[in-house]
């Protein structure tokens, strides 16, 4: 363990970042943007840019529901 | 210059320690100030135990509280906290008592 960099050497360390979105990929999750603005699904997919693809999605502005999606793609830059 | 310790380096050795992390101010109380109508819940501050990271100081953390403005607190199992608006991180986690 010397710098991060070698540790996200190894891809399959569910403790860092990519491993942990591995790990959860399928499992129910709550999505907070920069915004507050909240999304929960089920997590499809991730990638490196952290865009993620929900199902059966939930959008919740200030704790109350405000739209259902099926499918979402959120772009990785909202945070 | 040996014994000189890189901010990444100092990270690096909180790993499996709580962690103090504050949110950049300007998604935090400036935010907040604009949207004050909409009352959007804004994140100011996380406290956890740190499992790991990577490059862009994308976090993932343990039992962690979640503090907003509002002074409102969240505990949240497990979380990966995007890098993005982090502006400090504190080894050892908060003061005793703010939790």
């Amino acid at each position: 363990m010397s710098a991060p960099a070698a540790a996200s050497n190894g891809a399959a360390d569910a403790r860092d970042p990519s491993g942990f979105l591995s790990e959860i990929i399928g499992a129910p999750v709550t999505v907070k943007l920069n915004s507050g603005v909240v999304y929960k699904g089920e997590l499809q997919s991730v990638d490196g840019y952290m865009n993620i693809a929900l199902e059966q999605t939930k959008e919740y502005v200030d704790g109350k529901m405000r739209r259902n999606y099926g499918d979402a793609f959120v772009r990785g830059n909202n945070g | 210059m040996a014994s000189q310790l890189l901010p990444l380096e100092l990270i690096d050795r909180c790993v499996g320690s709580r962690i103090w992390v504050i949110m950049k101010g300007d998604k935090g109380m400036h935010h907040a100030h604009m949207l004050e109508q909409t009352s959007i819940d804004l994140i100011a501050e996380f406290s956890g135990t740190l499992l790991g990271f990577d490059d862009f100081v994308n976090m993932v953390l343990e039992d962690v509280t979640e503090h907003d403005y509002s002074g409102a607190q969240t505990k949240l199992p497990k979380i990966l906290l995007n890098g993005n608006n982090i502006c400090m991180l504190i080894p050892g986690g908060m003061p005793d008592g703010d939790e």
